[in-house]
């Protein structure tokens, strides 16, 4: 962390394709010491070798007096044990907070590029509805033309129909003028006729038909006060 | 050699060379720089989301001019984060016990707001010497009183932040002198006193968050009712 590391990484520039991260940091023992120390002084003296060191250390310091006890080592125990014990009960939690932020983060990316995915696959899905559709356009076709090939016979029937009734009514015209005319003929005949026996009827048989129907009356009105 | 009390507070020379300088830049050293990746480690995502949730919390009240004082107060913020935390472990200097470092900081942040309100919203700016809703006998003394009040608030800044963090190193001194003192004598009250000191240690751990943050939203507040 501290800038001064930077000019001994000797590997790659940063512009290239970042190596990628360790999965774990690097060991430390008590929180503090590199295990690397602890492997660095394992052949000469084992196992117990930096605890004697750090000990041997600590007297050193405390009995010479080159660290001082007074009040200022009261204070650093109660903040170190503060410290410490704020690391330790929430450490885990902190570690797995920062994970699911970076979790959340590629995750979000993730969920872009899966919904991309599905996206096209709905695409691939309708296209090859839309080929399969393609396959029954000859029914579709042969629907339509059936279709208009009843609209044309209807069509045709119609003016069929209205072709007939024209013709029917012409034609009914012609026998009404001929019965209209069979009539007139009939009517003037008939009113020629009794003209002409109107006007036959001269005054002399006027006369004689007026006399009979007067003894046919007499006789009659005879007959009928004898039935009576 | 025999600390006095308030040696913790003097400016740490080395050779006549002043070290203020490095005592303030050093905390910068701690924090890890932003590097080109996308998915970082743990300490980088943990820092860019302290300061995405400090920024957020700064920003929403001020308009879009205001938004231009975010990396002033986000830095200033973390800045003041980091020394008051720092200055908690033994035998460090802390530089924010300085009035004079506290006043820098505050007395031209403050004078920046006040002359941005001046010079773009002169009448808005003066209109805030009189709350709303007086009563009109009122008006010239509480006038006065709100010039007062502006007057004294760069003061205020520096002089809450330094004596905050003062009182509290000067009292761990003093509660751990008694400490060590009675430890020989009568060890049962050295464990009461030690007690004492755990709870003011967690104490000053919150006051040290506590007072950056409010050091920097009263400037945000100053800056919103000026912008």
């Amino acid at each position: 962390v501290l800038h001064t590391a930077r000019p001994l990484h000797t590997s790659q520039q940063c512009l290239a394709p970042l190596p990628p991260l360790p999965e774990k940091g690097g060991e430390v023992r008590h929180g503090l010491i590199p295990e690397e120390f602890f492997q660095f002084l394992y052949p000469k003296t084992g196992v117990t070798g930096p605890y004697m060191l750090g000990t041997g250390l600590l007297l050193y310091f405390l009995s010479k007096e080159i660290y001082v006890v007074n009040h200022e080592t009261v204070a650093a125990a109660c903040i170190l044990s503060v410290i410490i014990y704020g690391i330790k009960k929430y450490g885990a939690d902190v570690a797995a907070f920062a994970d699911k932020l970076n979790e959340e983060k590629v995750a979000k990316a993730l969920a872009v590029k899966n919904d991309a995915i599905k996206e096209l696959e709905t695409a691939i899905e309708q296209e090859k509805k839309e080929q399969w559709r393609v396959e029954g356009r000859g029914y579709l076709f042969d629907a339509k033309r059936n279709n208009i090939a009843m609209l044309l016979e209807a069509n045709y029937r119609e003016r069929l129909l209205t072709v007939y009734n024209e013709v029917k009514k012409r034609l009914d015209y012609q026998v009404a003028m001929q019965n209209l005319k069979r009539q007139k003929e009939q009517d003037h005949m008939i009113q020629w006729v009794e003209k002409n026996v109107v006007q036959s009827i001269t005054p002399q048989q006027q006369k004689e038909s007026i006399a009979k129907c007067i003894l046919d009356l007499k006789a009659l009105s005879k007959s009928a006060q004898m039935t009576v | 050699m025999n600390l006095s009390f308030f040696d913790q507070f003097s400016s740490p020379y080395l050779l006549g060379i002043p070290l203020i300088l490095l005592s303030l830049l050093f905390p910068a050293l701690l924090l890890p720089s932003p590097n080109n990746r996308w998915v970082n480690n743990r300490l980088s995502t943990l820092q860019s989301w302290l300061l995405h949730l400090i920024t957020k919390q700064l920003m929403i009240p001020l308009n879009k001019t205001g938004h231009k004082w975010a990396l002033m107060l986000t830095s200033l913020m973390m800045m003041l984060l980091t020394i008051n935390l720092l200055g908690l472990l033994p035998y460090t200097f802390t530089p924010t016990t300085q009035l004079s470092m506290n006043m820098a900081l505050a007395f031209p942040l403050w004078l920046a707001t006040l002359l941005t309100g001046l010079r773009n919203q002169p009448s808005t700016s003066l209109g805030h010497l009189l709350p709303e809703g007086t009563p009109t006998p009122l008006i010239p003394a509480l006038i006065i009183i709100e010039t007062t009040s502006l007057l004294i608030r760069p003061l205020a800044l520096g002089v809450r932040l330094t004596a905050n963090l003062t009182a509290g190193h000067l009292l761990i001194q003093l509660i751990s002198t008694a400490t060590t003192a009675l430890l020989p004598m009568m060890p049962t009250v050295s464990i009461l006193t030690a007690l004492v000191l755990l709870m003011l240690t967690i104490l000053e751990v919150a006051v040290a968050m506590i007072q950056a943050y409010v050091f920097v939203l009263l400037l945000s507040l100053y800056l919103q009712e000026n912008i």
